[in-house]
């Protein structure tokens, strides 16, 4: 319990029961078994573009990848238009992933290469992929897949979504496990630490981060592909606001924004959190305003919360016989 | 630096800019006759006049070492404050009271959530607009609020001596924002802070509060936005603002101004912005979609920023 981190964990899960309870004092429906499978049916998505942002932040530098939502809108275009040429749709996602590596590389390269600030970096790249989303396509979706694709993410497996169980979750827990139990978990949170004595110590600081700007463009990929299914359509505003929402849900669920610090679980939570929220939200027909509101306030209180806790971890640091 | 004899005169951003934009004018004229006429440069002008004047305020804000994405929120709040205030009859000087305090009070929000609960600025500015934008749907209830008073129309759409007002309205914005800037304590202060944080609060600058007068400053740079945003349109739309913020950080950056802060030049955003709107405008006028302007401003962007990189590496 002394731990500052076990503490916003202990946070967040009593956020994640204030947010339930007010989501049953809100609306009757929210208690319904029903509930759980329609909130579940919005975490993946989100889910998985938060936990590729919690890489990219962890690594440091300082890491943040804005352009990942107008990665997941592109892609999601290029593999409906490909499907739309004649391309098998299973190789077209195959593609699609190609892409967003391919994108999330040209991220890398600015980042890592050219060393542009990350923020400058990926700002001008959603940018011109955003635009380039609405431009190729005029504005309009791309219709046409077909209804077996939709078993993706509009089946469900005991009642809960099917790309729950087998996108996100493993997906969290492979994550997690590459965090904690591998080299190259240690070596991101070296990276992110402390760039000169991970250099120093043989980590290849910025071959890691290269890497992990391109997971971030597959992984927007992985959720275009979720996106395709779920409405079995694509469209060029898909990933707006996935942007800000997953950078939210990173530093919500303890992820510094320097980098070196912050939890693959963390990260869960704090989807829960702000779907739950949402849904809660969306059950009791209020409008949407105070989404945005509530999103924004947890963002900034979250933050202040960190800072609180780096801070008593600097204080217990110093305390500490060196 | 040593000087090499190849390179004997140094452009800079301001030189490169302008050469930039003359063979943009020469590239858009030689495809659209209309690129180039009087009534056209007056339109570009016209629209570049609210962009033009937050980019004064962003300028400042970067050298500070900061950034603000939460403008075109602070600009929908204070024009959709403006517009109610019209509905109730106001008159017009309580209008641009309402947007410009409006402008100044979210700003100094914004440089206090930053300064006093060291946030870092990208992070607290994305929280601020979500809140922005729900007091904007809040107070606008989903309705555009349309036909309001055009009493301040001048502002934008007037002539002196042949002149639009407009350019009055930039050069009196950004010759404030140079002395301010250049020739006051006050604006050597945040190019310190913005050159070394640390070492200017160990040399006894009150950091905080300059911050949080800074971003005011932006705020109420971001109200008046809003008053000429309503004097040129007359309405405020459910949408105002969602693309000001990067178009302004774009501009700021084309300009010049170094993203870690301390280096920013308030004439090479001007042109920064001028490039951005021409391009705009050209691009429609030659019939490409107006889809295409964000990818231009995005590719630019990527490009400035090689260039600046690559700029650096060599100095280095």
């Amino acid at each position: 319990m002394r731990d500052p981190l076990t503490q916003r964990m202990v946070f967040l899960v009593g956020l994640l029961l204030a947010a339930c309870v007010a989501g049953a004092l809100l609306s009757p429906h929210f208690l319904q078994a029903s509930t759980v499978g329609f909130l579940l049916q919005y975490v993946p998505v989100l889910g998985v573009l938060g936990l590729a942002q919690t890489l990219v932040m962890l690594s440091g530098g300082p890491g943040i990848d804005l352009s990942i939502g107008a990665t997941m809108s592109l892609v999601g275009l290029a593999i409906a238009a490909l499907f739309t040429a004649g391309v098998p749709l299973l190789l077209a996602c195959v593609i699609g992933l190609v892409i967003g590596g391919l994108l999330g590389a040209v991220n890398a390269f600015l980042v890592c290469v050219m060393q542009v600030p990350s923020l400058m970096g990926t700002l001008a790249t959603y940018f011109a992929y955003s635009g380039l989303a609405l431009a190729l396509t005029g504005g309009s979706p791309i219709g046409g897949i077909p209804d077996w694709f939709g078993t993706l993410a509009q089946g469900r497996f005991l009642g809960i979504p099917i790309h729950m169980w087998t996108v996100f979750v493993p997906l969290a827990i492979a994550l997690h496990i590459m965090l904690s139990r591998t080299q190259i978990g240690t070596h991101i949170y070296a990276a992110g630490n402390d760039e000169r004595a991970a250099f120093l110590s043989g980590v290849k600081v910025w071959r890691l981060r290269f890497a992990l700007y391109c997971f971030a463009g597959v992984i927007a990929g992985v959720a275009a592909i979720m996106t395709l299914s779920w409405f079995q359509a694509a469209r060029p505003d898909a990933g707006d606001g996935m942007e800000l929402l997953s950078v939210t849900i990173a530093v919500l669920g303890g992820a510094h924004i320097f980098g070196g610090i912050g939890r693959i679980s963390g990260t869960v939570l704090a989807v829960l959190i702000v779907t739950t929220m949402q849904v809660a939200l969306q059950l009791a027909n209020i409008s949407q305003a105070w989404q945005l509101a509530a999103i924004g306030l947890l963002l900034i209180g979250s933050v202040v919360a960190d800072n609180a806790v780096a801070e008593k971890l600097r204080a217990r640091a110093r305390r500490a016989p060196s | 630096m040593p000087s090499t004899p190849s390179r004997p005169l140094k452009l800079g951003r301001e030189g490169l800019l302008l050469a930039a934009l003359a063979v943009l004018c020469v590239v858009f004229a030689s495809q659209s006759e209309f690129f180039l006429s009087e009534r056209n440069l007056t339109v570009i002008l016209r629209n570049s006049v609210d962009l033009a004047v937050i980019c004064a305020g962003m300028t400042i804000i970067i050298i500070l070492g900061g950034i603000d994405v939460s403008v075109g929120g602070i600009v929908a709040v204070s024009a959709v404050l403006i517009g109610r205030a019209y509905q109730y009859g106001a008159p017009d000087w309580i209008v641009v009271v309402i947007g410009l305090s409006a402008g100044a009070m979210l700003g100094a929000m914004n440089g206090a959530i930053i300064a006093k609960t060291r946030v870092p600025p990208i992070v607290a500015t994305l929280g601020t607009m979500y809140i922005f934008i729900a007091i904007l749907f809040l107070v606008i209830g989903g309705v555009w609020i349309s036909g309001l008073p055009n009493t301040l129309s001048f502002l934008v759409l007037g002539e002196y001596f042949g002149i639009p007002v407009g350019v009055f309205v930039i050069g009196a914005i950004y010759a404030f924002s140079w002395v301010l800037l250049r020739r006051t304590p006050w604006g050597q202060r945040v190019v310190a802070i913005g050159c070394d944080e640390v070492s200017a609060r160990l040399v006894g600058i009150r950091v905080d509060r300059t911050k949080i007068q800074a971003y005011a400053l932006l705020g109420m740079f971001a109200g008046i936005a809003a008053v000429l945003y309503i004097a040129r349109l007359r309405n405020v739309e459910v949408n105002i603002g969602t693309n000001i913020a990067l178009e302004a950080i774009a501009a700021t950056i084309l300009g010049g101004a170094n993203i870690r802060g301390g280096v920013g030049s308030l004439i090479g955003t001007l042109l920064g912005v001028l490039f951005i709107k021409l391009t705009q405008n050209g691009l429609v006028l030659i019939g490409v979609s107006s889809l295409w302007e964000t990818v231009v401003i995005g590719g630019l962007l990527v490009i400035v920023l090689v260039l600046d990189a690559l700029e650096k590496r060599r100095t280095e």
